[in-house]
């Protein structure tokens, strides 16, 4: 059953893996399903797609801030970033939705590698006020920017409803496979990072930077390997938004919130681990759609007060995120027990 | 054979019957309200939205002393007394937020029309779902120029856009200038940078051509949310204009009129748009500093003089909400009349039949809670009838003092300094 | 360009400076001790703000005052923050950190929106209010009370730092934790006084500001990211640094709204920052 080496460590046995995969299997199904289970109602739906489109998001974060661990909070710039190539690409060169996405992803990775080639030389605290001032300056920007409709944002033309203009009018249900396509591709990407190479290399990184410097790999060049995909993730999630909504303004795409919701769903969901983005996001859209349905009007703000407290909550009885729950001693006792190993 | 036929005939009728007392049972009419009513425009968006609350219950309850639109009888007599049932929600300044509530609002909640948004973003997004679901939608307070030119069917709008309202700076001065003796030549721009002032700050400067006697000084964009204006308060005493339009939501209002009073900026005159400087938060931070700024306004309590619903309307506001009406809660009470006033001439809850109702609205001013001459919408929805208005606060009351006919006292002009 | 312009603007510039420099002198006490950042310190700032206005509309009491109390009183809620939240994430990562922090600064922002409501409140008139000229420059009186507090305030810290027995605690629990605990040092301790002192010096900061600034409950949310900027720029942990950059930050933005973009006044501050962290890792006067 169990494979017990004489330091005590349990080794994976067969079943381990297999009955991941089988967890992961059944999941991807029920997402496939769910939305006919709700009855694809615009409200229920909505919320199904956000979280999808947060997971990918998160997905994409992760990789630099789990993985990585270089904790950037200036991701919004991609998200808006993506949205805003997205729509200019399609305004100039009057392309399909399928080529401007691919396209405002490419110009995010750009705009990442430029930004963290300089910037990854930054530790700690000071690499989180560079990506936030970075990601400010461009909301700036962006707002003074007429040719990219300043403060006043821009619309998406509507086209007729079909798979190739990426738009559905009648029935949002297309949004949400699409949403689910972009969160299997955005999770299926870091399990292989994961068990790639460039994975491991990422891992030591966040342990113990010098080590790997002196081991004779280049810290820079593989934290940039995280960066463009992350941001390239984030970018096509933005792009994504666009078709979704037809409508961007700085405010609603290149805001600080968005930076921060982007990076405290796989915080808080757990970082570095696969499921984590997926989980956060999960809590974290729906904890905040029904705090606002069912608290907000009165504006008094109380929805935003259960918001507040339920985070420091999480942050202070699950700090390594809501995955963590699965290393707890019960639970690894209880793994333990059915041959799941560690 | 004979008694089949009778059979059927009266079988017929009975469903016939059966399905037009079903018709008038339906006494009650699904209006969905879309507001922020959370964040940093919570405050304002409850406030409005309360406006509309005020105005379904005008209409809904019988008042037989209230001279108010639909007042007098309970309900709308159009439609057999059915009452309004208001539905809202919150769209958090959110455009998707607002464009998901619109869809839910008329799929699971059934409503006939829309009112909203308050933001001008949101506004778009929302009455672009009411668009493609061919449901009316009305706003009384989103002034963003461009939502009525999209060749929308079914967007309606009573307040002026934020184009027009630029234009009234205009010939407002122009006026002024037929009475002072030293006429105004220069007009710096002041306007804080999000799609509000920015939007304003473009209407103003596309009237200079109409208006050659005038001139730009400075256009000064601000970043919303500042810590401190001295750049900008300088950038504009370099200028040396004769007057200054200005942008500003509530803070910045009082952040510029603290550092304006710093740097003894005194202008002939400093003209607002927007509640800000006229506000009774601006008064109560600035005491007597708060005096002579001229706000156009779309609304004045004061105009109650010539026009008795206004003083009916602002004292219902003020006994159920406990604070003084404004501008724009007064739009949104307005924009619900006349929502109210189409679905009662269509005499149906068909969605269709209210749309060409409110294409046809011709309201005449008596009828109106607004300063406006009427409310007629032309080809693109947008109401041609409507008219501003300029108040200065003196001894710390906002005073009407233009148009010159409608003024109930005179302007002060030029400022005085502060020191 | 007339000098007597230029002057005008330097000195306006410093006086914003003074306050920037006041609100990250807290904030870099407590990263300087901890190695925490406090996400919330603008919301500290904004109850301070609060509890001036409250105490000016209620009691009737001038905000200079009231600072002492304030300061006081914030000094007792900085050291609560820490007890109730801050001490349970010390052994976690640097993203629990923030995010508690995070959560904190969300819920006091909604609590102060419940309990007072979202309007604006300004405090019309104090001691502090008003306009000295000398020649041709304004100079308004907050600000001069806020160049003062803020000088005395670094010298304050300094002293208490370098000069006195509890400095020396403080700064063995900064330097090496466990080293500090085997030398008999409270660390537990050390960490509430930083989060105290830190709450103080933004409780001053609060009080002066609300003698010219409008008291809201997102107030914290626009000074905020300058007072991250300002910490970060002079090096985090320094108190010299928090000064010296907060004064830079007020004149840059100053000048680069005068003569540039308003609306983009604080890109070259943004840009200011990045330039110096890339040239030395540890802001301006951060050690190594």
């Amino acid at each position: 059953m169990s494979a017990l080496a004489p330091d005590g460590r349990v080794a994976p046995t067969r079943r381990g893996p297999w009955l991941r995969r089988t967890a992961w299997g059944l999941f991807s199904a029920a997402l496939l399903l769910l939305p006919l289970a709700v009855g694809s109602r615009p409200f229920e739906l909505r919320l199904l797609t956000l979280m999808l489109l947060f997971g990918a998001m998160g997905q994409g974060w992760n990789i630099l801030g789990g993985y990585a661990g270089q904790t950037a909070i200036g991701h919004g710039l991609f998200f808006g970033l993506g949205a805003y190539a997205s729509l200019l690409v399609m305004r100039e060169f009057g392309v399909s939705p399928w080529v401007a996405a691919p396209a405002a992803a490419l110009v995010c990775m750009l705009a990442g590698t430029l930004i963290g080639w300089p910037c990854f030389k930054l530790r700690g605290h000071y690499f989180v006020i560079a990506t936030l001032v970075i990601a400010e300056s461009a909301s700036l920007l962006f707002t003074s920017w007429d040719w990219a409709g300043g403060a006043m944002g821009l619309e998406l033309p509507i086209r007729p409803e079909s798979l190739l203009n990426l738009q559905f009018h009648r029935s949002k249900l297309p949004y949400y496979y699409v949403a689910l396509a972009l969160v299997a591709g955005a999770t299926a990407l870091t399990a292989l990072l994961e068990r790639s190479k460039v994975g491991f290399v990422l891992r030591a990184i966040r342990d113990d930077e010098e080590a790997v410097r002196s081991l004779g790999f280049s810290p820079l060049r593989y934290k940039l390997i995280a960066m463009a995909a992350s941001t390239a993730i984030v970018g096509l999630c933005g792009a994504f938004h666009l078709q979704y909504v037809l409508f961007i303004d700085p405010p609603s795409v290149l805001g600080l919130g968005l930076s921060v919701m982007i990076a405290l769903i796989p915080i808080l969901g757990g970082v570095g681990t696969l499921a984590g983005p997926i989980v956060g996001a999960v809590i974290l859209v729906s904890m905040s759609e029904y705090a606002r349905i069912i608290f907000s009007g009165g504006g008094r703000g109380v929805d935003l007060m259960i918001y507040g407290g339920l985070i420091m909550g999480i942050a202070l009885y699950r700090p390594a995120g809501i995955m963590s729950l699965l290393r707890t001693e019960r639970v690894v006792a209880l793994r333990m027990r059915l041959g799941l190993g560690r | 054979m004979r008694a089949n036929k009778g059979t059927s005939l009266l079988l017929s009728l009975g469903i016939a019957f059966t399905l037009a007392g079903q018709a008038l049972a339906e006494n009650v009419v699904r209006i969905g309200a879309i507001y922020p009513l959370s964040g940093p425009a919570g405050k304002s968006g409850e406030d409005t939205l309360n406006a509309i609350r005020l105005a379904v219950d005008v209409i809904n309850k019988s008042d037989p002393n209230s001279n108010l639109p639909f007042a007098k009888v309970a309900g709308l007599p159009g439609l057999g007394g059915a009452k309004i049932e208001l539905i809202a929600a919150d769209h958090q300044g959110s455009p998707e937020i607002g464009a998901a509530e619109a869809e839910r609002m008329i799929v699971q909640e059934k409503v006939v029309a829309l009112i909203g948004a308050f933001h001008s973003s949101v506004a778009a997004t929302a009455s672009q779902v009411a668009e493609r679901m061919e449901v009316p939608f009305i706003s009384g307070e989103s002034e963003a120029t461009n939502l009525t030119e999209r060749g929308y069917r079914y967007f309606f709008r009573t307040t002026p856009s934020s184009s027009t309202q630029a234009r009234d700076f205009f010939l407002f001065l122009r006026d002024l200038n037929k009475k002072e003796s030293k006429p105004v030549r220069t007009i710096a721009i002041v306007h804080e940078n999000t799609l509000w002032g920015q939007e304003f700050a473009k209407s103003a400067e596309a009237y200079f051509p109409e208006f050659p006697e005038f001139k730009l000084a400075i256009n000064v964009a601000y970043q919303n949310g500042a810590t401190d204006v001295t750049s900008e308060v300088q950038k504009l005493i370099a200028a040396k204009p004769d007057v200054v339009f200005h942008a500003s939501y509530d803070a910045e209002a009082i952040l510029f009129a603290r550092t304006y009073k710093t740097y003894n900026f005194h202008p002939q005159g400093i003209m607002a748009i927007g509640a800000a400087f006229g506000s009774s938060a601006f008064r109560q931070a600035l005491g007597p500093d708060a005096n002579f700024y001229l706000v156009r306004e779309h609304w004045a309590r004061d105009l109650g003089r010539s026009n008795k619903l206004i003083t009916e309307v602002a004292a219902l506001y003020q006994s159920r909400y406990g604070k003084a009406m404004d501008g724009t809660p007064a739009r949104a009470f307005q924009a619900t009349l006349v929502l109210a006033d189409a679905i009662n001439r269509a005499g149906s809850t068909d969605k269709e039949a209210i749309r060409k109702a409110l294409a046809a609205t011709n309201l005449s001013a008596e009828h109106l809670i607004m300063p406006w001459e009427s409310v007629r919408f032309d080809g693109k929805g947008q109401n041609v009838g409507s008219r501003g208005i300029f108040t200065q606060t003196q001894n710390l009351a906002p005073t009407t003092v233009w148009p010159f006919e409608m003024a109930t006292a005179s302007i002060v002009w030029p400022r005085p300094a502060a020191r | 360009m007339q000098a007597e312009l230029l002057i005008q603007l330097l000195l306006s510039g410093l006086g914003m400076g003074f306050i920037f420099a006041l609100i990250a002198i807290g904030l870099t006490l407590i990263y300087g001790v901890m190695n925490v950042v406090n996400f919330a310190h603008g919301e500290f700032l904004m109850l301070s703000m609060y509890a001036s206005y409250w105490a000016y509309a209620l009691l009737g009491a001038d905000p200079l005052v009231s600072l002492p109390f304030v300061a006081g009183a914030m000094f007792l809620f900085g050291v609560g923050v820490y007890y109730a939240l801050i001490r349970r994430t010390m052994k976690s990562s640097m993203h629990a950190q923030i995010f508690v922090t995070f959560g904190l600064m969300v819920f006091l922002q909604a609590a102060a929106q419940f309990f007072w409501g979202a309007d604006y409140h300004a405090i019309q008139d104090s001691r502090l209010s008003g306009v000295l000229l000398v020649g041709g420059i304004a100079l308004p009186v907050p600000q001069i009370a806020s160049g003062v507090g803020a000088l005395l305030a670094t010298a304050g810290l300094y002293l208490l730092v370098f000069r006195t027995a509890v400095g020396r605690s403080l700064r063995a629990a900064a330097q090496d934790r466990e080293a500090a605990q085997t030398v008999g040092i409270d660390v537990d301790r050390m960490n509430a006084l930083a989060w105290g002192i830190g709450a103080a010096c933004v409780g001053t900061a609060g009080s002066l500001l609300s003698t010219f600034y409008y008291v809201f409950p997102r107030v914290g949310s626009v000074f905020v990211l300058v007072a991250y900027v300002t910490v970060a720029m002079g090096g985090f942990g320094s108190i010299g640094g928090a000064l010296v950059s907060g004064l830079l930050i007020g004149v840059l933005q100053v000048f680069s709204g005068f003569f540039l973009s308003s609306s983009l006044k604080f890109v070259p501050v943004f840009l200011l920052y990045l330039a110096i962290v890339l040239v030395r890792s540890r802001g301006l006067l951060g050690s190594q």
